[in-house]
């Protein structure tokens, strides 16, 4: 750590070139997160006469990570997104040269004293506020799918796709995935890809921004049942917003095990707030096809979750749990998506 | 082995989580010990019936093949089909069972694959069969601390 905190306090002094007595501090790896290793830490510096502090973080890319991503959209949607509607931390520095860190890094804002836990959030004191959570959720989901990629201007850093060809590209690539880290056959998953290429949904309403991660747990929120920010975009992309919906719908997030998705309000529910805040229309026969995909992605991280683990290229143990915490019940999300299960 | 795995293994996770991890206090590494404990308690559940769950399937996948046989009109499919239906489990090291397990689920999705394909009362019947093997075999696999 001591090594880190000096590149990062060597990066900076370039970055802040007026700065003067700049100090690093508090350097504290943060559990969770497989595709970046993630630090806070302190940034102090005297500039015009005057002490600057700030809490920070690092994103870092890991030597192995679990989803391959490009660290310059999750970036830019940080940036895209900052001071809107949806709240995120202020990104700062994006460095894709990897002398000054070994490895691509970005730094952003700390927002500090928040939780993120999904197992928390279904427990007191936050608990009490599941319907105020639910309400900012959704509708903050739905201010994403509203959102005009072109007018973000990220349109200039996300691959284009029509609204015909969204799913399709959606699948081809998490089937690409599972085929390259698939360690023992999975007859579930295939059935589901096979289901989902006979059943194809209708062309997205609107191409939108896809967090593709939005779910409980990747957010963060207060005693008082209040969100401040919508985390982990590192799988962003344009798509069918239907999409995101869906990931969020998905059983697996259910840790109350309870019905209530993500652990606040029911599934009807969630697409009333939704719809009503995004102004798109969650198709049932669309959606549905958008649930089954969501689950044949969440199986093909947690099979690539395998693979890096058992391979040696990231021993990170966050790998080993998700693989062993969430496959089985992937595969029971599936089957009840395709009706099999009830 | 004495004292029992199980029990060592339940006595190593409340250690874990009750004595070393809090003195590592917060942050990254008594995170990464209290989720070794967690996975201790699921090698707990694991462990006794790794055996038992895997022979259990295996034995239900031959006999799946061996009705689902008649009717697949892939020649090449069909015999390889009731070669496994004939085949039995000799070695009971769950490395050995999961070997022969993935070999079964491998033939499984070429059989369920085929019968989608076909229009028949027969291929329908066997496709009802394999979804309530698939639905039993996550059965088998639950884990107490799994989410669904």
């Amino acid at each position: 750590m001591a090594e880190l905190k000096s590149q990062l306090a060597t990066y900076l002094a370039h970055r802040l070139p007026h700065a003067e007595e700049l100090e690093v501090t508090a350097i504290d790896r943060i559990f969770g997160g497989a595709s970046r290793e993630t630090y806070r830490f302190a940034l102090s510096y005297r500039t015009g006469g005057e002490t600057v502090s700030r809490r920070l973080i690092l994103r870092r890319d890991p030597p192995g990570s679990l989803i391959e991503t490009e660290r310059a959209v999750e970036f830019e949607a940080y940036r895209a997104f900052f001071g809107t509607a949806v709240p995120v931390p202020e990104p700062l520095w994006l460095e894709e040269e990897t002398h000054w860190l070994d490895y691509p890094f970005f730094i952003m804002q700390e927002l500090h004293g928040f939780e993120s836990s999904p197992q928390l959030i279904i427990a007191p004191p936050y608990a009490e506020h599941a319907n105020k959570l639910a309400q900012q959720k959704w509708t903050i989901l739905g201010e994403i799918s509203k959102a005009d990629p072109a007018a973000l201007g990220l349109d200039r850093v996300m691959q284009p796709v029509a609204p015909e060809r969204c799913w399709q590209r959606e699948l081809a690539h998490w089937e690409k995935s599972l085929n390259e880290d698939e360690l023992c056959p999975q007859p579930v998953l295939r059935a589901a890809i096979r289901w989902l290429r006979r059943h194809p949904p209708p062309p997205a309403q609107k191409i939108s921004v896809v967090h593709a991660d939005y779910r409980t747990g990747n957010f963060l929120y207060d005693t008082a049942g209040h969100i401040h920010a919508i985390l982990d975009w590192e799988m962003a992309h344009l798509g069918d917003p239907l999409e995101d919906l869906a990931w969020g719908l998905n059983p697996v997030w259910c840790w109350a095990h309870d019905g209530r998705v993500g652990g606040l309000v029911g599934r009807d529910e969630a697409i009333r707030i939704w719809e009503r805040a995004s102004g798109l229309h969650a198709d049932p026969a669309a959606l549905r096809w958008w649930e089954v995909f969501s689950s044949v992605k969440g199986q093909a991280i947690w099979v690539s979750s395998a693979k890096e683990f058992t391979a040696g290229k990231n021993q990170d143990i966050i790998l080993a749990l998700s693989a062993w915490l969430m496959h089985n019940s992937q595969d029971r999300a599936m089957l009840a998506e395709l009706g099999h299960l009830s | 082995m004495k004292p029992d795995i199980d029990r060592f293994l339940e006595v190593a996770t409340v250690h874990l989580m009750t004595q070393i991890a809090p003195a590592l206090g917060t942050g990254y590494e008594q995170s990464n010990v209290n989720i070794m404990a967690m996975m201790l308690m699921a090698v707990r559940e694991e462990f006794d019936r790794a055996a038992a769950r895997r022979v259990e399937e295996n034995r239900a996948l031959r006999h799946l093949f061996g009705d689902a046989a008649p009717a697949v009109r892939d020649t090449e499919l069909r015999q390889r089909l009731e070669t496994a239906a004939q085949d039995e489990d000799t070695s009971f090291t769950v490395s050995d069972l999961e070997r022969s397990n993935g070999v079964l689920r491998g033939l499984l999705i070429e059989l369920h694959a085929h019968v989608e394909e076909l229009d028949s009362p027969a291929a329908r019947r066997i496709e009802a069969d394999i979804w309530r093997e698939l639905v039993a075999s996550t059965e088998r696999r639950r884990l107490m601390m799994g989410p669904f």
